[in-house]
């Protein structure tokens, strides 16, 4: 039983290499794509910037449900939702520049939490099964999301502004121009090096999410969701109210996630209107499991190593495909691939790993009753 | 009376209750707003045919434990390419069908094993892993369609491309050869497509049959309860991978099926979501994540399909607009969902 | 509650946006023509909306309630040094058409509000 021995093993250097074998494995694949890809390292430099500040919010969010216990987050695609919904509307009104994008975050914020306490009650009646349960229920509102968009919006709910909506006069276009709030954030504290805009308000903005994930675990709150983290029956004895700190949990992200997705397209400065959210839970999930996390451990700096990596993956495929098979095309697939099969070998390294656990502690306990038994066979001994 | 219709709701399920009626009045409509009833469930039965074999394909995993196969694409894998090998070996009629199923059994055989023991490691986390593996494989068969050497002129980009197209299409292979053998034709409107319904009801019989055998009851064995299977000297494992492979087997030959009827071969990104509906009507059809009948594949497609093929005939001559697909989608999700989420009630 | 409402509003009103048109052209008030006969240069809120030639008309885009509309006078490619600034505010819905003929004479007619 090789592989026994492999978790099993007490030297750190393997621990390591296990632990960390997803960012590892990257690290390698980029090291040989980056010089076949032919981009200058300035040029990886300057999207990277553009990159860490656009993503790493919401990929932070990911971070609270992680701790509860309740593994990777795929349900922050409701957030971002309420997110877009709240740009549809600004953009209706013609809300421009930094108010704009502060207005979309606060009339976006009641829809937020109402999905994030949806999404919590659902996961709360699939326990054992939430990362699935997020995933379906993430297509789910996809659909309900187009019907009030696609159908409710310009009938049911009055848009003013035609230019947002599609030529038979409801239903939203597929692209909104979001120039007027364009990069409104990131220009906010402008910041030039050497010819490179550094988004310096948008760097506040995330180094305060993260100063206050920091503080937040220190607080009530953050204990408690830890400990139903740990363990739910333990929790549950030291008076905590389960569900209702999974839910919790599961709004928070929902509404940083909300926010996040504002901030995403912000500085993209358009709206896929029906598909700027599909892939954002997948990618985000990569990112952050590429970063070093686990379902069951993430921490920050998961988070920025993961957007390093992943992105950087992401800027070089397409032309180190083309580089090693001739077709740019190969290099998206392989993109893709990548993103789907860092999920699939993390999830599957980590429910492995989870088995072997469970399979040793109950070997232990066995070892530990047949020892117990033996003692008091020997004690009792004779008694015929 | 009133407690009779309760139970009966609180073990059906509340949404498969309302789908159903839905479903109904549906019927019931379309005459009104001007559509064919009878070219309307002729749709319905054609599609029953296209679907049924991938939904049945999901019953062996369902049984042994193993969830709902969330995987499917592997076995959708293994038959397109037996298709599109079976196209470019310029086989025709149906031999060529059944050089394509006989290739994608083949390719079905290595894929489920190996996705077999992939499954056996991880039991318990069985079904979000495998949602994953079934991308990636869809994503790395994207890369395959690009680079693997076929060269059919029907197959490959025109001008001197490399790389198979995105949509094949198989007129002039075996285009409806399951359709059309003994069809039955009625008027204007109605083309019964027996060949298909046979071929279905011949693999039913195959899958009731097995589960009648010594492998198949282990495999309902090992899906009820592990442990006990265990002692009685079954080897989980095996087991469990045997299952896979029936599974991937099956929905191999089911995506042929489809294709057949549908008439084009798809490829590249096209496979991605196709487990979802499939689960949805199998779940539509009275299974739950650990409970599946091939009684609950007949309900659900039927049910599954029909709400597909009548809301937007019906709903866009009532609304004037095309709702269909957002419906669908919150429909299939939603069964996932509630199926889910419904487990812990049935065990409190 | 009642705080995010309040910070709502504000957002809303200093970030509403609102169309500006304004007009190089003749106008005619009470019984006096006014006739455009020169190049203006304009601003308005400290953005520069251009040059308008006799006869033109530009649109400016501002967001807010309080606005300030600057105009320098160009005879002949040069400056003249005459400068017109002159204050308007508008509400959330309203947007408005400045005439600089009326504007430079201190006529009450020299912008138009639209809803």
């Amino acid at each position: 039983m090789k592989k026994q021995s492999i978790t099993k093993a007490t030297n750190p250097g393997v621990r390591f290499l296990i632990n960390y074998s997803v960012p590892i494995i990257f690290t390698i694949l980029i090291a040989f794509a980056i010089p076949l890809s032919g981009l200058s390292g300035e040029y990886l430099v300057r999207e990277l910037m553009t990159r860490l500040a656009r993503n790493s919010f919401i990929i932070l969010a990911l971070l609270i449900p992680v701790m509860a216990g309740m593994g990777m987050n795929f349900s922050i695609v409701l957030g971002a939702m309420a997110g877009e919904i709240g740009l549809i509307f600004i953009t209706d009104w013609q809300i421009v520049g930094m108010p704009g994008i502060l207005l979309a975050m606060l009339i976006s914020t009641p829809l937020a939490i109402l999905l994030g306490y949806f999404g919590g009650m659902v996961l709360n009646r699939a326990k054992g099964k939430e990362m699935v349960t997020g995933f379906m229920l993430a297509f789910l509102m996809n659909g309900i999301y187009q019907l009030v968009v696609l159908y409710g919006m310009g009938n049911i709910i009055p848009i003013s502004n035609s230019s947002i909506l599609l030529p038979r006069e409801y239903g939203i276009r597929n692209a909104i121009s979001l120039l007027e709030v364009r990069q409104v954030l990131d220009r906010l504290v402008p910041l030039k090096i050497g010819g490179i805009l550094i988004p310096v308000a948008s760097f506040l903005v995330i180094a305060t999410l993260c100063v206050f994930i920091i503080w937040f675990k220190k607080t009530k709150l953050g204990q408690e969701i830890r400990s139903v983290g740990q363990d739910n029956d333990v929790a549950r004895v030291l008076g905590i109210n389960v569900g209702k700190t999974r839910i919790l949990s599961i709004t928070i992200s929902t509404v940083l996630a909300c926010y996040g997705q504002i901030i995403f397209l912000q500085n993209i400065g358009t709206m896929n209107t029906y598909n700027s959210h599909e892939q954002v839970g997948v990618f985000a999930i990569a990112a952050l499991l590429v970063g070093g996390a686990s379902v069951s451990k993430a921490t920050i700096p998961n988070v920025f190593i993961g957007v390093i990596l992943f992105h950087t993956m992401f800027l070089v495929s397409p032309r180190a495909g083309k580089a090693l098979i001739g077709q740019a095309q190969l290099g998206e697939y392989f993109r893709v691939f990548v993103s789907y099969g860092v999920i699939a070998f993390s999830l599957a390294l980590y429910a492995w790993r989870k088995r072997v656990e469970k399979e040793n502690e109950r070997r232990k306990a066995m070892a530990l009753k047949r020892v117990l038994l033996q003692s008091t066979n020997t004690a009792g001994g004779n008694k015929f | 009376m009133k407690e009779k219709i309760k139970n009966i709701i609180e073990n059906v399920g509340l949404p498969r209750v309302i789908i159903f009626f839905f479903l109904v009045l549906l019927f019931i409509l379309a005459p009104v707003v001007g559509i064919r009833l009878d070219a309307s469930i002729n749709d319905v039965i054609v599609r029953f045919g296209m679907n049924g074999i991938l939904v049945l394909s999901l019953v062996p995993m369902v049984k042994s434990g193993c969830g709902l196969n969330f995987g499917l694409q592997l076995g959708i894998i293994a038959g397109l390419l037996g298709a599109v090998t079976s196209i470019e070996l310029e086989v025709t009629g149906f031999a060529g069908f059944f050089t394509a199923i006989g290739i994608a059994i083949l390719v079905a055989v290595v894929l489920g094993f190996l996705y077999g023991t992939l499954l056996n490691k991880i039991k318990g986390d069985e079904m979000v892993v495998a949602t994953y593996v079934g991308f990636s494989s869809v994503s790395f068969m994207c890369i395959m369609w690009l680079i693997l050497p076929f060269k059919s002129p029907n197959m490959i980009w025109p001008f001197g491309g490399t790389g198979l197209r995105t949509t094949i299409s198989n007129q002039g292979y075996w285009f409806h050869v399951l359709t059309d053998f003994l069809q039955i034709k009625i008027g204007n409107h109605i083309a019964f497509p027996t060949g298909t319904i046979l071929f279905f009801a011949l693999l039913v019989f195959l899958v009731w049959i097995f589960f009648r055998t010594k492998t198949g009851t282990a495999i309902v064995a090992v899906g009820s309860n592990p442990e006990y299977a265990k002692s009685c000297g079954v080897n989980v494992d095996k087991i469990r991978i045997i299952s896979v492979m029936l599974s991937t087997i099956i929905a191999a030959i089911g995506i042929i099926v489809y294709q057949e009827s549908f008439g084009f071969v798809q490829l590249y990104m096209a496979p991605l979501y196709m487990a979802f509906p499939a689960i949805a009507a199998l779940l539509l059809g009275g299974a739950s994540v650990g409970k599946a009948s091939i009684i609950n594949v007949i309900i659900g497609v039927f049910l599954f399909q029909g709400i597909l093929t009548m809301t937007p005939s019906v709903i866009n001559n009532i609304i004037k607009s095309d709702m269909s697909e957002s419906i669908r989608i919150v429909v299939s999700n939603g069964m996932i969902v509630y199926a889910l989420t419904r487990t812990i009630r049935v065990r409190s | 509650m009642v705080a995010l409402i309040i910070i709502g509003i504000f957002l809303y009103t200093i970030g509403k946006g609102h169309k500006v048109l304004i007009d190089n052209k003749d106008i005619f008030i009470g019984e006096i023509a006014y006739s455009a006969d020169t190049t203006y240069n304009v601003w308005v809120d400290n953005q520069e909306v251009g040059l308008l030639e006799k006869g033109e008309r530009k649109v400016a885009r501002v967001a807010g309630a309080s606005h300030k509309i600057v105009v320098e006078e160009i005879k002949e490619k040069v400056l003249t040094g005459d400068k017109y600034e002159r204050k308007f505010k508008l509400k959330t819905n309203e947007g408005a058409t400045i005439n600089i003929l009326a504007m430079i004479n201190n006529k009450n007619e020299w912008i138009d509000k639209t809803n």
